[in-house]
């Protein structure tokens, strides 16, 4: 009997809900870390201005949910890539790696679906964590809002999750402990105007930002932190980005991934 | 006679760098397994004996999906373990360390839980068979099965491996050295329990060891394997037969504390014999055991004492034996290695 994509999503939803029931101080950690990351971030900008030189230059019209929404789409983004990029990582030190190849489907399965429960929960976390916020800034406006960027995180998702195989399939591979994900994160955030809009960073980023998801993801929340719901045709737009990339990326990771797999078994990386 | 598991030809080579300066490296070829072939039978113990680096786990994990061989093959109730890989994963338990492979955080029962859905199971069916594999093993006398992995001692986490293994009732069992580092209880209840379920519950089991006398005492057949190829193979009765016309000398020391393999070095240097052991015993003490030809014990005796005393150790007591599955192992992996 081979076991199904359903299965090897419903072990490791079970297995990451026994991990935060067994470890509520992680828990809380997670759900007031974009609070901590905005207080950081605006008590900084204010020794260099104040908000309303904030609001202009962001063009916002409320700078502290624009931060709250794009400290938890970073967190969320960091979060898929550890999930993903690091699963093998993580398993091969805790030597679990070893028993879920050996569970009885394809690899490349077990190895993809093992680590979307903990990139989709994270993200439910990181917006679930600023809901109180948006509900007291914008009451019932604002859940609609932060409804559409769960949908456009989760839609943004998809891309990153390629991009995060093809780093696990590399990790898998090389055999060391190289945490190949932990370099390339911040850059990926940099690129993807968590830190700075992109169009003020150097033109060679901008170049490389066009095919970073996490991009798309933080432009729509900045859509959606200017008070009006963005005209359809713009949040169209990016759903077809989006879905360009998770064709692209997800081919080539899926095709990676398989080769690796063989090879990896072949070389005692395991 | 069935056979469970069918291994032919099997070579495996890694391949590793060696740093010749800053950056040329000299690529180095190991050959793991050197062209290895025997059989496991249904419903057996099967021991696979080696010193460590021998070629013991490759073996295993070759068997088990994790590797692919470089050429020959292995069979697992027929199905082939590189092209119906699915298939041989359905008919094994595994166990390959015992001291991690599973999460810290969750207990005992929900590692379980958590491999069990992996292997299929569910529901009522899922809790069940967890129930009976913790009482198997021993887990709920020791009131283990609800703490978190990370307080569980070694012959806890030994044990929720054992359990592991069994939770989706294979009847193939591949264990890689189940009692390495475990206290004496702890290891005889493994051992027990392996014999319980090869010749009461019929599963083939499969162990690697380099511990003779739980080789000699749980595997109904052994292969002893040195340097990537199986040197003997046979009932422990057959294998003790090759040594019928050799004798094994004992001695028992102990002294300042000097590294055993000078003991050995030395020891096995100055009598010209090649089948030589030390082993650390309890309360610093040491056993050379030493085998030779009948006729020559006395003078072999007393020229380890005198090499003995010689390095300031204190020889307690001297023994003449009949060569046990020990003396198999020195004289097959050790003899040639020294002329």
């Amino acid at each position: 009997m081979s076991i199904s994509i359903w299965l090897i999503l419903r072990a490791n939803f079970y297995a990451l809900f026994c991990w935060y029931k067994n470890n509520k101080w992680l828990l809380l950690s997670l759900i007031i870390w974009p609070y901590l990351m905005s207080f950081v971030i605006l008590a900084m900008g204010i020794l260099y201005g104040d908000l309303e030189s904030f609001k202009e230059r962001l063009n916002v019209a409320n700078p502290v949910l624009y931060i709250l929404a794009s400290s938890a789409i970073a967190m969320s983004s960091v979060g898929i890539i550890d999930a993903v990029a690091n699963f093998t990582i993580y398993h091969r030190w805790l030597g679990t790696l070893p028993y879920l190849v050996m569970t009885p489907t394809r690899t490349y399965k077990v190895l993809l679906f093992s680590s979307i429960p903990d990139s989709i929960t994270s993200i439910a976390l990181s917006i679930a964590s600023i809901t109180p916020a948006v509900m007291y800034f914008e009451g019932i406006l604002g859940i609609t809002k932060i409804a559409i960027v769960l949908l456009i995180v989760y839609l943004g998702m998809l891309p990153l999750l390629g991009i995060s195989i093809i780093i696990a399939s590399l990790t898998l591979g090389i055999r060391g402990e190289e945490n190949v994900a932990s370099s390339l994160t911040p850059f990926i955030l940099l690129v993807s105007g968590v830190f700075y809009p992109v169009e003020i960073l150097p033109r060679v980023m901008q170049y490389i930002s066009a095919v970073i998801p996490t991009r798309y993801v933080i432009e729509a929340t900045r859509f959606l932190a200017t008070y009006t719901i963005p005209e359809a045709k713009i949040l169209f737009a990016f759903f077809y980005i989006l879905t360009i990339l998770t064709i692209g990326y997800n081919s080539i990771s899926a095709f990676i991934l398989r080769s690796i797999e063989r090879w990896a078994r072949k070389r005692g990386s395991i | 006679m069935v056979i469970a598991i069918e291994v032919r030809d099997l070579v495996k080579r890694y391949v590793s760098y060696e740093r010749k300066g800053f950056l040329r490296r000299k690529k180095l070829i190991i050959e793991a397994l050197k062209g290895i072939s025997f059989d496991v039978k249904k419903g057996e113990v099967f021991g696979l004996l080696g010193p460590n680096g021998a070629g013991k786990t490759t073996t295993v994990k070759i068997i088990a999906t994790l590797l692919i061989p470089d050429e020959g093959y292995a069979k697992v109730l027929g199905y082939d373990v590189v092209e119906e890989a699915e298939k041989v994963r359905e008919n094994i338990g595994v166990a390959l360390t015992v001291e991690k492979g599973f999460f810290w955080v969750l207990t005992g029962r929900e590692n379980l839980k958590y491999f069990g859905m992996l292997r299929g199971l569910k529901g009522q069916e899922l809790e069940q068979r967890i129930d009976q594999v913790i009482k198997l093993v021993g887990l709920d006398e020791l009131n283990a099965a609800n703490k978190p992995y990370e307080e569980y001692s070694l012959g806890m986490r030994a044990r929720l491996s054992l359990a592991r293994a069994l939770l989706p009732n294979p009847p193939i069992l591949l264990l890689d050295e189940p009692t390495l580092g475990l206290d004496p209880p702890s290891a005889k209840t493994i051992r027990d329990l392996l014999v319980h379920l090869a010749h009461r519950e019929n599963k083939t089991v499969m162990i690697t060891t380099h511990n003779m006398f739980e080789a000699e005492i749980v595997c109904d057949r052994v292969a002893i394997i040195n340097e990537g190829r199986i040197v003997a193979i046979g009932r422990v009765p057959e294998l003790k037969r090759m040594t019928s016309n050799r004798i094994a000398i004992e001695l028992i020391f102990s002294g300042p504390s000097i590294p055993l393999n000078i003991v050995e070095e030395k020891v096995s240097r100055f009598l010209t014999i090649n089948e030589v052991n030390v082993k650390p015993l309890r309360e610093g003490k040491a056993r050379i055991r030493i085998v030779s030809n009948p006729g020559e014990e006395e003078i072999i005796a007393s020229k380890t004492i005198e090499i003995l005393y010689s390095m300031n150790l204190k020889v307690h007591h001297v023994r003449i034996q009949e060569p046990s599955l020990e003396d198999v192992f020195i004289i097959l992996t050790k003899g040639g290695e020294r002329k």
